[in-house]
């Protein structure tokens, strides 16, 4: 992705302050107030796959929101925002239909700035890929504590997939730049069979036909794991705790389920 | 033909003249019909849900009535079986009266299967060739076909006879006994297969076992003739008809030996389900002891089985069976005793818990008592007046008289 | 309008071939007098209301399988006109029959399955079940409670002469509590100490339900899915107890169902709105499984836990699924043989 050369860099390479400032401002919640009369759900995480409720035509919304937990219940259109996958490296049974994703890019506010605004080659300075893991002062709302990162049990650190000055890249095993949007290859590098099942359809999650010549959406890694926080705690799952949606009514008669609570009695 | 118009018109004539008590009773009668409109127009125009079941308990109240009164129904062999085929006199005076009991029943249990159904408008979608009536796959469309066929058998069997003591005239042997034969053994199945209806359902563990039929007939055996003694009993004290005491001890025989197996067959079953408690044996433990804090039922249980097993003992006792006075109300007692056990004890915790563990509790709504105790009104103004023209007909107050 | 497509071979495997003769009598004469009632009734009702006009018509239609296609037009018709002025939407009430060499199968990893329930509420947006009061949801998701083994109830049991008959551990949740609980409603889910397992219409090859139908009105279609014609059934909740997998819904007032709440793509045998007094269940979305698409409960699933595919195609997801997990059904020593497998991984 050609930067160097952009009028940005130009002007704000020279203007530290101003850059600094302009990267404050799209970190700021005013870019979220136009959303406020729609409604926004949720895909899968919360933070990381939100989607405006719209008409695709009569009677057709493109999502249908829960009350209750703000999660997406049912697609419209499955394939609505997303763009092909493209290619992997390694044969799979993809090429027998039609895969498609849906960029996370278009929702994150930092990632057009990433490379431009603020890790330009300029400011900040830019660090060796083969640096020594150091606390943040920035960012750290994402990775509270970039020592003890929460992926990998401490063997990992930010350098270890973010490429080390094209920040809103990921990095391969030689040094080559992965698309954000296709966090599978960088993921597969280390969960290889789990890899493997995802791409056989065993693992994690695809809407769209269900023929194995249909045309699916394919979930990609980080819409289901927050890379950041993969460990989860107590329960070591990988997978982020949801807030359930609502219990089935009781039945006439019944006034509550207390016979069913073990802890109750 | 000019004969059978008369016997008709002479029988209705007979049945509406009658004493103040008989219009008392069947004014008394009357109020629940009142009950029984308001409660059918509710359920036909609102829907089940009028009602206290629910998914999870879809078979309740309606139901239970309907099983027990295929039973009495059935019950109504005793009184024809022993007059016939052993030539019983006591009872061979009086067989057709049980044959009336039958017709009673069993337009009672259609009743209850009308308001069992969600759609009763749509029941044309099970007559054959109209619609579509899957037979031999399906038990429903068997009890069909026996209950229907129970009925024209008592009819025809019952108003064949009373036809033919209307206008003096002897019985065709070979047609009547035919009838007859064929209708005992008709009995028997009507309860069976109902309780094949039951017990033919892996998915509901209480009613799974071969044990279902016998247990069924045995306690049908027990409160049919139990009701028939009292009926014989109401019968003897207001009307002329002589009904044998050799009929009653018969009867009395019956249910005190029907009621032994019965209980035999329940003690039986709780040992089996309960030596060493499995998930199948869930639903018999909450009828009995109820689950967590759910213990509707227990009381009902526990209740009938001390009627039952009391009734039983007192029962054993000739000068009980033949104190008059007693009796009836002994019969009373099982019968209620019996309703409860097929009822509350059967068909209720059949579906709790659901085949996948929700435990629940069912209670009937008003509805629901006063469309079932419409429907018993009905069954008893049908039986009282099918008896009071068959009792015409037997004492020969209603004969045809040759010009 | 939807046009009915040629359906082929639509005939199920419950309808014996011995009867076609008397039935082709039968269609002709029951066509014959639904059409001339329905002319009566279209005379006597007098009214553009859709919903008056097709009561009697809906009343003496005939069951669908026996309809010819002119029939079945008719009847969709109606229920597309209905439908539409009933929820103020252009309503497709879809007919198309199974597609040849397809059998649907599904798969859920309990190992995965959090208990979310996004399964059974996305169902209820897809298929058009009765809200409110009478809420109908056709999944049901038990959490079922893990425990420990406690050194305290060591001393409790019941013992006899010669030592504990039954151990103190017995009946907590030790190891795994046999009672699923229905209404669990905690912040977040997974719990600790649980796991989940969606319970669903399993579309068994060998259906209880079907078999104890009266009127034949549940049956299982060509490509394995077991519908209900909701026309023709009588209510009589025969199929509710033979189910042993509690699969089936009643409805047992007249469905409460928000006109804004309404998914206007319906199939015959699938998400069109029912009415009061008949059977209502899962049928894996054969509105959408007809057209190629997932059920909706597979696409909403967070955690990817459900599968679902063409049975008889080895390279679907399903069939990796049955070759390379370990995978059980529920009650499989009732023989229903469901096409609903539970796999870990």
């Amino acid at each position: 992705m050609p930067v160097s050369d952009s009028i940005f860099t130009r002007t704000i390479g020279k203007r530290p302050v101003l850059s600094a400032a302009l990267c404050a401002l799209w970190l700021s919640p005013f870019s979220s107030t136009l959303a406020q009369e729609q409604t926004v759900c949720f895909e899968s995480r919360e933070t990381a796959s939100r989607v405006t409720q719209t008409e695709l035509g009569e009677d057709l919304p493109n999502v249908k929101c829960s009350d209750t937990t703000g999660g997406v219940l049912w697609w419209g259109d499955p394939f609505d925002g997303t763009v092909p996958m493209g290619d992997m490296p390694i044969e799979a049974d993809y090429t027998h239909g039609e895969a498609v994703v849906k960029p996370r890019t278009e929702q994150m506010t930092l990632y057009p700035v990433c490379g431009i605004g603020c890790h330009n080659g300029i400011f900040p300075e830019p660090v060796e890929s083969d640096a020594p893991p150091r606390a943040l002062t920035m960012h750290t709302d994402i990775i509270p504590d970039a020592l003890d990162l929460q992926h990998g049990n401490g063997a990992l650190w930010c350098l270890d997939c973010h490429d080390a000055t094209t920040r809103n890249m990921f990095v391969d095993n030689a040094g080559g730049l992965i698309d954000f949007n296709q966090p599978q290859q960088l993921c597969g590098k280390c969960h290889g069979q789990v890899y493997g099942d995802w791409r056989d359809g065993l693992h994690g999650k695809r809407t769209g036909e269900w023929a194995v010549t249909g045309k699916k959406r394919w979930f990609v890694c980080t819409e289901c794991h927050n890379p950041h926080d993969v460990q989860q705690g107590v329960l070591e799952s990988g997978f982020f705790r949801l807030q359930p949606e609502a219990a089935p009514i009781l039945p006439k008669g019944m006034e509550n389920a207390d016979h069913e609570r073990h802890d109750a009695h | 033909m000019k004969k059978l118009a008369s016997f008709v018109a002479a029988y209705w004539i007979y049945v509406f003249r009658g004493s103040a008590k008989f219009y008392t009773w069947l004014g008394f009668l009357g109020l629940f019909i009142f009950g029984w409109v308001y409660g059918n127009y509710m359920q036909l125009t609102e829907g089940m849900i009028v009602t206290g079941l629910t998914d999870q308990v879809s078979w309740g109240l309606y139901l239970a009535n309907f099983v027990f009164l295929v039973g009495v129904a059935a019950g109504a062999v005793t009184v024809v079986f022993p007059a016939y085929v052993y030539k019983h006199k006591g009872l061979h005076d009086v067989a057709v009266l049980g044959e009336m009991l039958a017709i009673a029943a069993v337009v009672m249990c259609m009743l209850f299967v009308l308001n069992h159904m969600g759609r009763p408008d749509r029941l044309w979608h099970m007559i054959p060739l109209l619609g579509i009536y899957n037979f031999p796959g399906s038990m429903l469309t068997w009890d069909v076909i026996v209950l229907v066929g129970y009925l024209i058998l008592n009819v025809l069997g019952g108003f064949y006879f009373l036809y033919k003591k209307y206008t003096n005239e002897p019985v065709n042997k070979g047609f009547y006994m035919t009838v007859i034969y064929i209708a005992i053994v008709w009995a028997l199945s009507i309860h069976t297969v109902t309780a094949f209806l039951i017990n033919t359902m892996p998915a509901r563990p209480m009613w799974h076992h071969g044990m279902m039929p016998i247990r069924f007939i045995t306690t049908a055996f027990a409160a049919g003739p139990a009701l028939i003694i009292i009926v014989f009993t109401v019968i003897r004290n207001n009307t002329k008809l002589k009904i044998a005491d050799s009929a009653i001890d018969l009867l009395s025989q019956i249910v005190v030996w029907c009621l032994g197996i019965a209980l035999f067959l329940t003690m039986s079953e709780v040992v089996t389900e309960l030596y060493h408690p499995t998930e199948h044996s869930a639903g018999l433990r909450y009828l009995m002891f109820g689950h967590n804090g759910l213990n509707g039922l227990v009381p009902w249980f526990w209740a009938s089985i001390v009627a039952l097993v009391v009734s039983f003992v007192l029962l054993l006792q000739p000068r009980v069976r033949k104190n008059y006075k007693i009796l009836p109300i002994i019969c009373a007692i099982t019968f209620l005793g019996i309703w409860v056990e097929k009822g509350m004890g059967l068909l209720i915790p059949g579906s709790i818990p659901t085949p996948i563990g929700e435990f629940t509790q069912y209670s009937p709504t008003a509805i629901e008592i006063m469309n079932s105790l419409g429907n018993w009104a009905i069954g008893f103004i049908v039986l009282t007046l099918l008896l009071k023209g068959a009792i015409g007909v037997l004492l020969g107050e209603v004969r045809y008289a040759s010009e | 309008m939807t046009d009915i497509k040629d359906p082929g071979d639509t005939t199920s495997e419950e309808a014996p071939p011995k009867r076609m003769s008397r039935r082709g009598f039968v269609k002709s004469a029951t066509g014959v007098s639904a059409a001339s009632l329905m002319g009566t009734a279209a005379l006597m009702a007098n009214s553009d209301d859709p919903e008056a006009q097709s009561i009697w018509a809906e009343w003496f239609q005939s069951n669908f399988r026996l309809m010819n296609d002119e029939e079945k037009q008719d009847a969709i018709d109606r229920l597309e006109r209905r439908y539409s002025a009933q929820y103020d939407k252009q309503v497709t009430v879809d007919a198309t029959p199974a597609q040849e060499g397809v059998l649907f199968g599904y798969a859920l990893n309990i190992q995965k399955c959090i208990g979310c329930r996004r399964c059974a509420k996305a169902c209820v947006e897809e298929n058009n079940q009765s809200r409110g009061d009478q809420e109908i949801e056709w999944i049901r998701v038990l959490k079922m409670e893990k425990g420990e083994f406690e050194a305290t109830k060591m001393e409790d049991g019941f013992p006899d002469g010669y030592g504990i008959q039954v151990g103190g551990n017995a009946y907590s949740p030790a190891g795994v509590v046999l009672e699923g609980e229905h209404y669990y409603e905690p912040e977040q889910v997974p719990e600790e100490d649980a796991f989940y397992m969606p319970i669903q219409c399993m579309q068994c090859e060998k259906p209880p339900c079907v078999k104890v139908c009266p009127v034949r009105t549940t049956f299982r279609e060509p490509d394995g899915v077991v519908v209900i014609d909701y026309n023709w059934c009588i209510g009589c909740r025969m199929c509710i107890g033979a189910c042993p997998y509690w699969a089936r819904r009643f409805n047992w007032g007249e469905p409460d169902l928000p006109a804004e709440e309404m998914n206007p793509k319906t199939h015959y045998y699938g998400n069109r709105p029912r009415m009061k007094g008949v059977v209502e269940k899962c049928t894996f979305c054969v509105q959408r499984t007809r057209q190629g698409r997932y059920p909706a409960c597979v696409e909403v699933c967070p955690v990817g836990a459900r599968k679902f595919g063409n049975l008889l195609d080895p390279e679907s997801e399903v069939r990796r699924v049955l070759a390379t997990k370990s995978v059980f059904r529920l009650k499989a020593e009732l023989n229903t043989y469901p096409k609903f497998f539970y796999y870990v991984d």
